[in-house]
């Protein structure tokens, strides 16, 4: 019938990591699960617009152990306040600190989880109007708390202080 | 970082998420989500290919330009392999030893320890 193979879906990561806490002893995580979703639309065409890039990536520490491709899990390289990096350079961010898949990508290239070099092409294409001179680190820590009565609130700051129009956000 | 969408969003600000984790990032519940259908680690398109780099930028942004309403996904028709065992392995106990279980929860624990004592250290700053 020429039907794709029955694992060939988008991976279940929530039912996933249930069963890894519970066999491994830990006492499950509950995500974060709204019913009202907001919804702003854009005011103008793209090409007029402003756009924020905000990431889950951490800057370099030296210091702190391995950051580099293939780096085991890295809780010491972690960050827990938001950070700012210019745009229009290119910026030293890593991913050592989060539980991206360890087993088939390898961290190698940078262009996989921040779209800088990208979004300037964009840019000099007239594609969209700037980027903000700015792009927004965001923590990645456990507290949903945290990330939604300070991380967030301050991200909404630093991007209307940059004249975000729109954000792109990439979680690595 | 849904919940940072959800928060600029309410705010006034339009966003569009770029994510591997489809379950996870729509059960929360977003305003614009471009799915790739890849390893976590790669949401911004795949390792040493600009055009799959710039493919994943353009669906993105067609995505914040002509979303209807909240909670559109549009998954890029990007694949990450032609066979789609590595789906298989993430986080998964059934394809490791017990060695490699025993292995994993001593790192969980070493990384929680480590986070928690640099959380502290934030707290008290």
């Amino acid at each position: 019938m020429g039907f794709a193979a029955e694992h060939d879906v988008p991976i279940p990561y929530m039912q996933r990591t249930r069963d890894y806490y519970v066999r491994l002893g830990y006492p499950a995580y509950r995500w974060a699960h709204f019913a009202d979703v907001p919804f702003t639309p854009l005011t103008a065409p793209l090409a007029r617009l402003r756009l924020a890039l905000i990431t889950t990536a951490a800057p370099y520490q030296p210091g702190v152990g391995d950051q580099g491709p293939r780096a085991p899990y890295n809780a010491a390289a972690k960050f827990y306040t938001v950070y700012s990096e210019p745009t229009d350079s290119t910026v030293d961010l890593r991913i050592s600190h989060v539980g991206y898949d360890r087993t088939h990508t390898t961290a190698e290239d940078p262009n996989t989880w921040l779209p800088l070099i990208q979004l300037q092409h964009a840019v000099k294409a007239g594609r969209i109007g700037a980027l903000t001179p700015r792009l927004h680190g965001a923590p990645t820590n456990r507290s949903q708390r945290v990330t939604m009565e300070r991380d967030a609130p301050e991200l909404l700051r630093r991007c209307r202080e940059d004249g975000a129009d729109a954000a792109l956000l990439v979680p690595s | 970082m849904s919940l940072v969408a959800r928060h600029l969003e309410a705010n006034g600000i339009p966003t569009v998420i770029m994510g591997c984790a489809k379950d996870i990032v729509e059960y929360c519940g977003v305003p614009r989500f471009l799915f790739s259908d890849f390893p976590l680690g790669n949401s911004a398109g795949r390792p040493f290919d600009a055009e799959s780099q710039a493919c994943t930028l353009e669906l993105a942004l067609r995505v914040l330009e002509s979303a209807p309403g909240a909670r559109t996904t549009v998954q890029s028709p990007l694949r990450w392999s032609d066979d789609a065992t590595w789906k298989l392995d993430f986080s998964n106990l059934d394809r490791m030893t017990p060695e490699q279980i025993a292995e994993r929860r001593r790192e969980f624990d070493e990384i929680k320890a480590i986070a928690k004592s640099k959380r502290d250290a934030v707290a008290d700053l």
